[in-house]
């Protein structure tokens, strides 16, 4: 059967492959595809009321609407969500990951705020407005005019000792944190002290019981009276909390029991010499025998421990100075 | 009813909970001339109501009735943990001169739970209730120590060692599982919790159910001990006139959750009044 002209024409028009796009229109169409920071301006603003609940309860959590991200909920969709709703074209972001600019982690959400939003992006926590990290607060001072945003996997500190959220959401209303009270006696009673390395919680404005993330414990007291505002979100768990700046933050501790930081006297980085940041360890492998190793094997052993700066553009910026 | 009306520590005052939305004939279709406490044409449970009792200081009072009569519902309006429909419930505070008493059940669930934490201690029939099984036996008598501010490990080691001793515990096994007690020292480290805070009433809910004959005669030993050497108010609830008999001075009979005797435990269980108390008293092994 023939057909007519005016269908084989339309056929063709839709079984024919697409013309070559020109780069132009291809930049174009990227710009149209996502909104201003991917996510739609009504969940921002979602956000955003719920980011000022938070900020106006000191500690508390605040349930939120997380949405879904191009990225899987556990891997800072929590945080992600809280630069989305807040960043504005004049922005410049900083993203780390345990204190590293470089990390997989730190890369990809960058990349992806940078692709939605096409801000300037920066390694220097000083030159940072909105600084999103995993597990780390920088090692130099943050201002008055800077907001530091944290990825929460666990977002409530009860949940080590109360499971049910709904009673732990009561233990919430009328302080009643007796458990984790004892959970930390308990730690004390079986390794002889405060055991928990990092998530340490604290209280803050001694009333709301709060999780620091998996923040090592060195970063606890920058919490106390900063002049920045700290945001976290939990993407997974759908909740928000804040520091608001210059508020009281205190680690819980016991009189006998003080609460102590991981560091130890005599641990420098070996890159800057640092002996005030937090440092964590690695092993270095001794290069080649051709006589250009810088590093020799030690104790018949083929390389060795040693303190770097978690924070490595603090640490690059130290290095560059001395 | 007050026998002791100068030297109250509680007065409960037409306590009411029920379960349900309520009609204008629950209170008329309920109670014992009813033999339910459930209504019959809006299936509301009125687990208890017109509960009025005094406890005086260092008196021990009981509250004995069949299962479903509403006993354990009054010891958790009491306990702060049920909230009561009507009513009042009165503390006054014996240690302070010219105190007034407080309406527990105005108080907001912060006061609530400070109050209960600071002047009430409770010892449940199951200890899985009382206790944090996955916490230490220390760990447990501590709760109540850190809840009121005790931030000192070694201080509260001390106090959590003594209380097992006053308890008849071996302070060595104080870092032990409380898996591996059994259920009269479970018991005891449950009294030793409630006791912890020198709490101004201790209320103890069924304490000797499940328990074999020989462990209940020294729970009820350890019990009437404390009683002696503390002075302390209790309010004790047990289905078991035998317990009732041993550590309560007057007894409230409950059936279908509301009052249907009470007065000195003697006169009670030697000259039954209400045909119900008959009963009971006459069916006692």
């Amino acid at each position: 059967m023939k057909q007519p002209d005016s269908l084989k024409a339309l056929i063709t028009q839709l079984t024919a492959p697409s013309e070559e796009a020109t780069s132009s229109d291809r930049e174009q169409e990227e710009d149209t595809l996502y909104n201003f920071g991917f996510i739609d301006e009504d969940s921002k603003r979602e956000v955003r009321r719920k980011l000022l609940k938070a900020v106006a309860i000191p500690g508390h959590l605040v349930p939120f609407a997380s949405r879904d991200l191009p990225v899987a909920k556990g891997w800072g969709t929590g945080g992600l969500q809280i630069t989305l709703a807040l960043v504005k074209p004049d922005d410049t972001l900083k993203v780390i990951d345990q204190g590293d600019d470089d990390s997989v982690n730190a890369v990809n959400l960058r990349r992806f705020i940078q692709k939605t939003t096409n801000l300037q992006v920066t390694t220097d926590t000083l030159e940072a407005t909105i600084v999103q990290t995993r597990h780390r607060v920088p090692e130099e001072p943050l201002g008055e005019d800077q907001i530091l945003v944290l990825q929460v996997p666990m977002a409530d500190p009860l949940r080590w000792v109360e499971p049910s959220i709904e009673r732990s959401t009561e233990m919430h209303a009328e302080a009643d944190y007796a458990p984790i009270w004892v959970y930390m006696y308990e730690s004390v009673v079986r390794s002889g002290d405060v055991d928990i390395s990092s998530q340490y919680p604290v209280m803050v404005e001694e009333r709301y019981l709060m999780d620091t993330t998996p923040a090592p414990r060195y970063d606890v007291p920058a919490l106390h009276m900063s002049k920045t505002l700290y945001l976290y979100g939990a993407g997974r768990e759908k909740r928000i909390y804040a520091i608001p700046p210059y508020s009281r933050v205190a680690p819980l501790e016991f009189e006998d029991y003080p609460f102590k930081t991981e560091q130890k006297p005599g641990q420098a980085c070996e890159k800057c010499g640092s002996t005030a940041t937090y440092l964590t360890q690695h092993y270095i492998e001794a290069k080649s025998v051709d006589g250009t190793a810088s590093h020799s094997a030690t104790n018949g052993t083929e390389g060795y421990w040693a303190f770097f700066c978690s924070d490595t553009s603090y640490c690059n910026k130290r290095k560059k100075v001395i | 009813m007050s026998d002791n009306s100068s030297k109250w520590v509680l007065r409960a005052s037409n306590l009411a909970r029920r379960y349900g939305s309520g009609c204008p004939y629950c209170t008329t279709l309920t109670g014992p001339d009813h033999d339910t406490n459930q209504c019959q044409v809006c299936g509301t449970v009125i687990a208890c109501s017109g509960i009025s009792f005094d406890l005086g200081e260092a008196e021990t009072l009981g509250i004995v009735g069949e299962s479903g009569s509403g006993k354990s519902t009054v010891m958790q309006l009491v306990n702060l943990s049920n909230p009561a429909d009507t009513g009042e419930l009165w503390y006054r505070s014996l240690g302070t001169s010219n105190a007034e008493p407080i309406n527990l059940l105005a108080l907001d669930k912060f006061a609530r739970r400070v109050f209960r934490n600071q002047q009430l201690g409770i010892v449940h029939q199951r200890p899985e209730l009382g206790l944090n099984m996955n916490f230490t036996v220390g760990g447990n008598v501590a709760e109540k120590l850190l809840m009121a501010g005790w931030r000192n490990v070694g201080q509260i080691r001390q106090r959590a060692s003594e209380l097992m001793q006053l308890t008849e515990l071996p302070p060595s096994r104080l870092d032990d599982d409380p898996h591996t007690f059994s259920g009269g020292m479970l018991q005891r480290v449950q009294i030793s919790k409630a006791l912890s805070s020198n709490p101004a009433v201790l209320l103890l809910d069924e304490v000797t159910t499940g328990l074999d004959l020989s462990v209940q005669a020294r729970v009820l030993d350890l019990i009437k001990r404390l009683q002696w050497e503390l002075r302390i108010a209790m309010l004790v609830v047990s289905h078991d006139l035998g317990v009732i008999k041993q550590l309560a001075s007057r007894t409230v009979v409950l059936k279908n959750g509301q009052m249907v005797e009470h007065g000195l435990t003697d006169q009670i269980l030697e000259d039954p009044q209400h045909p119900y108390t008959q009963l009971l008293v006459s069916s006692t092994l």
